[in-house]
């Protein structure tokens, strides 16, 4: 009799929580690839119970090489990925109706790394240079790049290394500013001996991650796709205040997925991340949007386009 | 505190501290002088094991780069499209070479986009597990097993991974590059070794309890450490960059250049000095560190070094002992003889003064005798010859101090008797006015006054210096007194008088003594003073505002010849008159430089008092007296009597 009683009254409360276990909606988010700090905001909103705060029970999935976050959303395993703008646009373009929440990285971390004993100091030199690049997409502002700068060089396949880099099989490579570069650095190459091109330097300063979720999604449920990018963005307001305890946060979910990396590597990360990141304004301009577009056209990586207006939700718009 | 300890012991300890000095300077420079051996030992010992252990890794890769080139070119020779079992081939070659955990043979499609199959077999379990790597949409064309090859266009060795397939073990992978005969890439041939066996190796070197070694890959990444989690997590890069140590990346990046050496390093685990000697491994560009620490190496010196201290420690306590035993022996004397000599010291209190024990004088001092002709010999000899001195000084000063005292009782007596003789009463009458004064010196002297009424009419003034001092001279003026007073009575002639005592004092006087004598008959109706004088100083008459001695008379000093006769001389007083009778002690008091106060000083002080009364006169001239000599000390009795009539 007392045990029901007390059964009983468990049940009343979780259903008078506001914030009770039952009314949490389920949710995964798939990062674009292993667990690092270029995804601290969503651990440690995550950690913090920011998305719990907002209502969702948000997972946090491990991703990597093997898992395209595209096919996550597509499939159903995932409602929410981060992705390049570029990406986006494609995966739109072959028919994933993707929706922009929230432009988080809204500067680009895209550079060229070249050796300097390889007499390349200016953009010039990368003419008929061997440089190894990233595939499709992610392509798209280096070769925009290089046409502006009518240089001409051989383009090298790069995938998850910069091992062909390291051992001089080609003269420049494309890097992240705050990973492949600083993994250059770590493999006790000087920057001395180095010639960088930071493409947002050079024009080409595209929007990265963007927290995407399918069309479909937010049509079914806009209030909880705006409470996921509000409590990711809380998140990477705390990163910026607590860079220490994110690092921290970052360093479990690494240990836990046995990624190869070292704290070290993943500080530079945060750091440099968080300098291209504006939580306080996460819109995706209606100009750099335009740009990317015509941008990747003329590359002809993009056949169909949709408008400003139907490829972000209000929130990421900037002032129409 | 090193004043106040004994000989022996600052013998000893200055003995010890010259000693150890010595001591420690030679145990230093052994220690040092070791330790440099040895620690050059260690280096070239930890460089050798660094080349031999890179040189033992080093030949399974060449065994291992051996098999996988021979099989690529074999495969050259093959057109691609010949009917081959790889899977046999390959299973045959891991089969063959225990060093070998897997193969595979991949081929470029040369349709873009597409992948040949990929065979591929492997350990399981020891058996052998086959795989065509290009199944399910698998993409190896993206690995750096396939593309370094490709497109370096050279058999390379990979960076380490955990395989994730075979157990998440730590490989590392050798891909040689397969070319047509027009140069054109045709694939791959690849041999997976397993890097497990380095870890169970390495721990096998002879580095000791905290030495360790440690594997960096061609990034500099760990392939090998004591601390798990930094096996394909930290290179030496991002150590050095965590800990801020640019040396640490300086030292990694001569290690990437293949360099051999050997250099101070602290341990990443314990954080304490050592060495690191590193040796490079050729063909993965990989380096192999050896890290010696350096207390563990040191410990033997230390060890021995500290045997070494034990025994000095041991040796330094015997030294001691030995030493205070011969300080000891030698002080035993001094010891001795400080002791006696301390015994000297020795006070009692006596009302409130400290005196020295009667020791010395009852003769107990006994000063050990010391043989020998050494240092302390000679003092204690000294210290003998210094005692007897000692005694034979304070017997002649006891004897002294004897004969003192009895001179001190002696005049003690006599200042009793002359104290007692003259009178201290002094009549008030309306007729005459008496006062005396009576100040003895140190030695008592012979002085006295007297004076008395003889009948009711006539009063005897006398005043007299007996000649010598102490008692004799005492007891001779009582004798004189005596004798005045008793003939006075008789006859009131001063002359007569003087004349019997004269005679009665020479008869009975053995030692020759004598007095000095002045004495007057006072009527004290008619004023008429009758007076004689046996050698004495004549009195002086004040009257009015002069003063001047009263006339002479004949008469000689009392008591030296028989039946000499004195003259008498006569006055008349008036009223107011006074009488001064005084003894030489006044006129012959002297001043510090030896000049008597004299008649003139003591007639200029009367002068002053012309109206004193008697006891006024004789306080002015004892003051005149006083002030004249100063600190002079008084050599003689100062005696006055001053009479005055009907004041």
């Amino acid at each position: 009799m007392k045990k029901n009683f007390l059964s009983l009254l468990f049940l009343f409360s979780l259903l008078f929580s506001p914030e009770s276990a039952l009314a949490l909606k389920t949710v995964s988010f798939i990062p674009q690839w292993n667990p690092q700090a270029q995804f601290a905001g969503y651990y440690v909103a995550a950690e913090k119970g920011f998305y719990k705060k907002h209502g969702l029970d948000a997972k946090i999935l491990v991703g990597g090489p093997d898992h395209d976050p595209v096919q996550y959303l597509k499939s159903g395993k995932a409602q929410f990925a981060p992705l390049f703008l570029t990406t986006a646009l494609d995966s739109r373009d072959k028919g994933v109706p993707l929706i922009n929440l929230a432009q988080v990285v809204k500067s680009s971390n895209l550079m060229l790394v070249a050796w300097k004993d390889r007499k390349i100091e200016k953009i010039g030199d990368l003419d008929k240079k061997r440089v190894s690049l990233w595939g499709d997409w992610l392509s798209t502002a280096y070769l925009g790049f290089f046409r502006k700068n009518a240089v001409k060089p051989v383009a090298v396949p790069q995938f998850f290394t910069v091992n062909l880099f390291l051992r001089k099989g080609v003269d420049a490579c494309a890097a992240m500013h705050y990973n492949e570069f600083h993994q250059i650095l770590q493999a006790g190459v000087d920057p001395e001996e180095l010639t960088t091109f930071h493409l947002k330097n050079e024009q080409f300063d595209l929007p990265e991650d963007g927290i995407y979720c399918l069309e479909s999604t937010y049509r079914k449920s806009p209030a909880d796709c705006r409470a996921f990018a509000l409590a990711s963005l809380e998140g990477w307001t705390y990163v910026r205040q607590h860079p220490a305890e994110a690092l921290d946060i970052v360093m479990e979910r690494v240990k836990a997925a046995n990624v190869p990396t070292n704290r070290a590597h993943m500080k530079w990360m945060l750091e440099t991340i968080l300098g291209t990141i504006d939580e306080k304004e996460p819109t995706l301009s209606r100009r750099t949007y335009a740009e990317t577009v015509k941008l990747m056209k003329r590359q002809g990586l993009l056949n169909r386009t949709v408008p400003y207006e139907t490829f972000c939700v209000e929130e990421a718009r900037d002032v129409p | 505190m090193f004043r106040k300890m004994g000989i022996a012991w600052r013998m000893a300890l200055l003995v010890l501290f010259g000693a150890g000095i010595i001591m420690g300077s030679i145990v230093g420079y052994s220690y040092f002088h070791a330790r440099g051996m040895l620690e050059e030992e260690i280096q070239q010992k930890a460089l050798y094991l660094a080349q031999a252990t890179a040189n033992r890794i080093e030949t399974v890769e060449n065994a291992v780069e051996k098999m996988a080139s021979g099989l690529a070119m074999s495969l050259e020779y093959y057109p691609a499209s010949s009917k081959i079992d790889f899977y046999r081939l390959l299973e045959h070659m891991v089969r063959e070479n225990p060093e070998i955990s897997g193969s595979a043979v991949a081929f470029a499609s040369k349709k873009a986009g597409t992948l040949l199959p990929a065979p591929y077999v492997y350990r399981v379990d020891g058996s052998f597990a086959r795989k065509d790597l290009g199944a399910g949409g698998y993409r190896y064309d993206i690995w750096d097993w396939y593309t370094l090859p490709k497109e370096l266009k050279k058999p390379i060795w990979s960076e380490p991974y955990f395989d994730e397939g075979g157990g998440n073990m730590l490989m590392v992978t050798y891909s040689v590059p397969l070319f047509d005969s027009k140069g054109l890439f045709e694939g791959v041939v690849t041999c997976d070794v397993s890097l497990e066996w380095l870890t169970g190796f390495l721990r096998t070197l002879p580095i000791g309890k905290t030495g360790y070694a440690t594997l960096t890959s061609r990034n500099g990444t760990y392939i090998a450490h004591p601390r798990r989690e930094f096996i394909m997590r930290e290179s030496v890069f991002s150590l050095a960059e965590e800990r801020g140590n640019p040396a640490l990346r300086r030292l990694g990046q001569r290690t990437q250049r293949g360099e051999t050496g050997i250099v101070p390093f602290e341990s990443l685990i314990t954080g304490k000095p050592g060495w690191l000697a590193f040796a490079p491994i050729p063909s993965t560009g990989w380096s192999l560190g050896v890290i010696f620490p350096r207390a563990e190496a040191m410990a033997k010196v230390m060890s021995f070094t500290r045997d070494e201290l034990l025994l000095g420690l041991v040796g330094f306590t015997l030294l001691l002992l030995v030493v205070l035993a011969i300080a000891r022996s030698i002080t035993q004397p001094l010891r001795q003889l400080d002791k006696a000599v301390r015994s000297l010291d020795m006070t009692v209190e006596v009302g409130g003064k400290s005196k020295p024990k009667q020791l010395l004088a009852t003769g107990n001092l006994e000063i050990p005798e010391i043989r020998g002709e050494d240092e302390v010999a000679r003092l204690s000899a000294s210290f003998a010859r210094m005692r007897r001195d000692l005694k034979e000084y304070i017997e002649k000063l006891q004897a002294a101090t004897v004969a003192r005292e009895r001179i001190e009782s002696d005049l003690r007596v006599a200042e009793t008797i002359q104290r007692s003789l003259i009178p201290k009463d002094f009549p008030k009458r309306e007729d005459f006015e008496i006062r005396g004064l009576l100040d003895p010196a140190r030695e008592v002297g012979g002085d006295f006054y007297d004076f008395f009424l003889a009948d009711p009419e006539h009063l005897c003034l006398a005043i007299g210096d007996v000649s010598g001092k102490g008692v004799p001279t005492a007891l001779f003026m009582a004798v004189t007194r005596t004798f005045l007073k008793a003939f006075f009575r008789e006859d009131k002639n001063p002359a007569a008088s003087l004349s019997r005592l004269n005679d009665e004092l020479e008869a009975e006087n053995d030692s020759n003594m004598f007095v000095t004598l002045f004495c007057a008959v006072i009527d004290l109706k008619t004023g008429e003073c009758r007076y004689a004088n046996g050698g004495h100083n004549p009195p002086v008459l004040l009257r009015g505002g002069s003063s001047e001695f009263l006339p002479k008379v004949r008469g000689a000093l009392v008591g030296c010849m028989k039946g000499i006769a004195f003259d008498e001389g006569r006055l008349m007083l008036k009223k107011g008159d006074r009488l001064f009778l005084y003894t030489d002690g006044v006129t012959e008091a002297m001043d510090k430089g030896d000049v008597p106060y004299g008649e003139t000083g003591m007639l200029e002080a009367l002068a002053g008092l012309e109206n004193a009364d008697c006891a006024e006169l004789l306080k002015g001239v004892r003051a005149s007296i006083k002030g004249f000599v100063k600190e002079a000390e008084q050599s003689d009795d100062i005696t006055m009597l001053a009479f005055r009539f009907f004041p």
